[in-house]
């Protein structure tokens, strides 16, 4: 499974009011090319911070926020992923896309083959964490995740490499930020 | 509860979400938060964190205030760079003024460097005044607003003349 085939099949389940916080970097181009939203926020740099977004945007807001990460982001945030325990939001929804490595800068490995990532949001106080094994049971783990009590965490493992890398966002950043806000006070 | 003249005026210029990392000079203030609704005080593992989560909750239609002490700014730099500058973000943020000369040793070096730092950055700031705290704090939320960024508020010690 490619990090493209992990976020397909993660938009497919979500629905037209979610708020989705797209990480820096690779998972915000290959969101964009795969489904822009007006309700997507997309990151440019703030590495780490994933988690900590969608966490304002969980309180702030009534609709499930769904953040979509990576895994040396996520392990850059844990205090971030100790706050949403801390808290426990139920409308926010972490996935972390393990590829094992920092996959936009060039693939150095990152620490997630010796962290268990869903166990440490289980220690920080997701109500529920899952590390899926395999790409087959992808799309059902994705499911389930999204069915669970929130905060609601689960890693996908991500084993294969991107045919070709998606480009970069052509919108302003100023404009990427605007439109989240005037879709949520819209709403 | 500690009143805090801070808090008060915050709140009455319209501030409704707290996220920060407390200071000793800003009790009185962490104190006053215990008044805010439920979910409207997020208490923050990291100064990093509690300014990426001020983004979140402006862009959930809140109107955001990072509370921390200076030391703390050194944490925030990259995501006030990357995320608020970047992306045009109003953050008020509510700021300790550590480091005087009668300090303790270990806030003397960033605290001495603050406002140069905030000058580096372009980080508009004011030094707060006891009395003032009603148009300070005006100044602070309608400041960030019209420069679309993070804006600072040194304190001193809350209590203190």
């Amino acid at each position: 499974m490619t990090r493209a085939d992990a976020i397909r099949i993660c938009l497919a389940y979500l629905a037209a009011d979610d708020i989705v916080v797209a990480a820096d970097g690779a998972v915000s181009r290959e969101v964009y090319a795969v489904l822009d939203r007006p309700r997507t926020f997309y990151m440019l740099g703030s590495m780490g911070q994933v988690g900590s977004i969608a966490l304002g945007l969980a309180m702030t807001r009534r609709e499930r926020v769904v953040a979509l990460d990576g895994d040396g982001n996520f392990l850059m945030g844990t205090g971030g992923a100790v706050m949403i325990g801390g808290v426990k939001p139920p409308n926010l929804y972490h996935l972390v896309l393990d590829n094992g490595v920092y996959g936009t800068t060039g693939g150095q490995p990152s620490l997630s083959r010796q962290v268990d990532l869903a166990q440490l949001a289980l220690g920080a106080g997701y109500r529920w964490a899952r590390r899926c094994g395999s790409a087959r049971e992808a799309a059902g783990a994705v499911a389930q995740w999204l069915a669970a009590d929130g905060p609601a965490f689960l890693a996908l493992p991500i084993d294969e490499p991107e045919a070709a890398p998606a480009p970069r966002i052509p919108l302003a950043p100023e404009t990427m930020a605007a439109r989240v806000r005037a879709a949520l006070e819209d709403a | 509860m500690t009143p805090s003249r801070w808090f008060d005026a915050l709140t009455g210029a319209g501030i409704d979400f707290v996220a920060g990392v407390p200071c000793s000079y800003l009790a009185p203030f962490f104190a006053a938060c215990d008044a805010l609704p439920p979910g409207a005080l997020l208490r923050a593992t990291r100064e990093d964190h509690a300014v990426a989560a001020c983004a979140g909750a402006w862009l959930g239609g809140r109107s955001p205030l990072a509370v921390m002490q200076n030391s703390g700014l050194g944490y925030c730099l990259e995501v006030l760079s990357s995320l608020h500058i970047l992306y045009r973000l109003p953050l008020p943020m509510l700021v300790s003024d550590r480091g005087a000369a009668s300090d303790f040793e270990e806030h003397r070096f960033l605290g001495q460097r603050t406002r140069a730092l905030l000058d580096l950055f372009g980080i508009p700031w004011r030094e707060g005044t006891a009395g003032q705290e009603a148009s300070d704090a005006r100044w602070l939320v309608a400041a960030a607003a019209e420069g679309r960024g993070p804006t600072v508020l040194l304190v001193g010690p809350e209590g203190a003349a």
